[in-house]
């Protein structure tokens, strides 16, 4: 029975750390900006593409750097992948300038995309 | 002649045996699960759908919005020298706290009417998203953003 257990085990630890660096995408560490009416997250959606900007406005997707010129044929590429109810989540540190996020804003409404979520730290009552 | 030490038997030395290298893993586990719940910090999201009015208005907004078109609620929010700026269909407000209130005072009026948040390219996020919260906990649905088409 040991061997048997402790390769069942062993595969239990290997979802659990994949299924944890699958996630690490969304979990770059950045200060999320605030809000009371945070909503939970749903499951992890495979038709989400999420776009973090740091605080000097650098753009990255699963953890490649992206430039905002580049932001428009990635979204439509990742539309024709994901479909017309895709979800774009920008994850964005609470210092960054707007003017750093506008153009996230700006090639959704240009694609079509208009499922965007912020993420966002939840602040009690 | 050999005698073999009395006291534990040759079945629960086995069981011991068997027993161990499950007990380790279990214990990893426990430590793997305590570890990844300890250093993860709960993530929630503001659905912020944009709409086609959004994305037009963001050349409509270039120009200053009428002080009597209140079918639609403009905040504006300038950074003036490093503090946050607001006013309400270019009425000025001293604080988040006037900002709050009159959007209260407002969605009381008309809840349906449309909030255009538009904040200068130098406005933290964090100051934009709490006016967004602030809009949505007052009770409007129809929060977009202003956007500049020339954008960067």
């Amino acid at each position: 029975m040991t061997p048997m257990i402790d390769v069942v085990f062993l595969l239990i630890i290997f979802f659990l750390v994949t299924s944890h660096l699958a996630k690490q995408e969304s979990q770059v560490q950045l200060a999320l900006p605030v809000a009371i009416s945070g909503e939970e997250d749903p499951a992890l959606s495979s038709r989400r593409v999420t776009i973090n900007v740091n605080e000097s406005g650098e753009l990255t997707i699963a953890n490649r750097p992206v430039l905002a010129a580049e932001l428009g044929e990635r979204l439509a590429s990742a539309r024709e992948e994901l479909g017309d109810d895709m979800e774009v989540r920008i994850r964005s540190s609470r210092l960054t300038p707007y003017g750093d996020v506008q153009p996230i804003m700006l090639a959704c409404t240009k694609q079509g995309i208009w499922n965007v979520t912020y993420a966002v730290y939840r602040q009690e009552q | 002649m050999v005698r073999i030490p009395a006291g534990r038997s040759e079945s629960a030395h086995d069981f011991d045996s068997t027993m161990t290298p499950m007990i380790d893993v279990v214990f990893l586990l426990l430590i793997f699960f305590v570890w990844t719940a300890g250093t993860q910090i709960v993530e929630y999201l503001l659905p912020g759908q944009l709409s086609i009015e959004a994305g037009n208005q963001a050349a409509q907004l270039a120009e200053p919005v009428p002080e009597q078109d209140f079918d639609k609620v403009v905040i504006r929010l300038r950074w003036d020298e490093g503090l946050p700026d607001w006013s309400i269909n270019n009425q000025p407000l001293r604080s988040i706290v006037d900002v709050d209130n009159t959007l209260q005072a407002l969605a009381q009026i008309n809840a349906d009417a449309p909030i255009v948040i538009h904040p200068d390219d130098e406005v933290p996020i964090g100051f934009v998203v709490e006016l967004f919260d602030k809009s949505r906990l007052a009770g409007f649905s129809k929060v977009s953003f202003a956007i500049n088409q020339d954008s960067k």
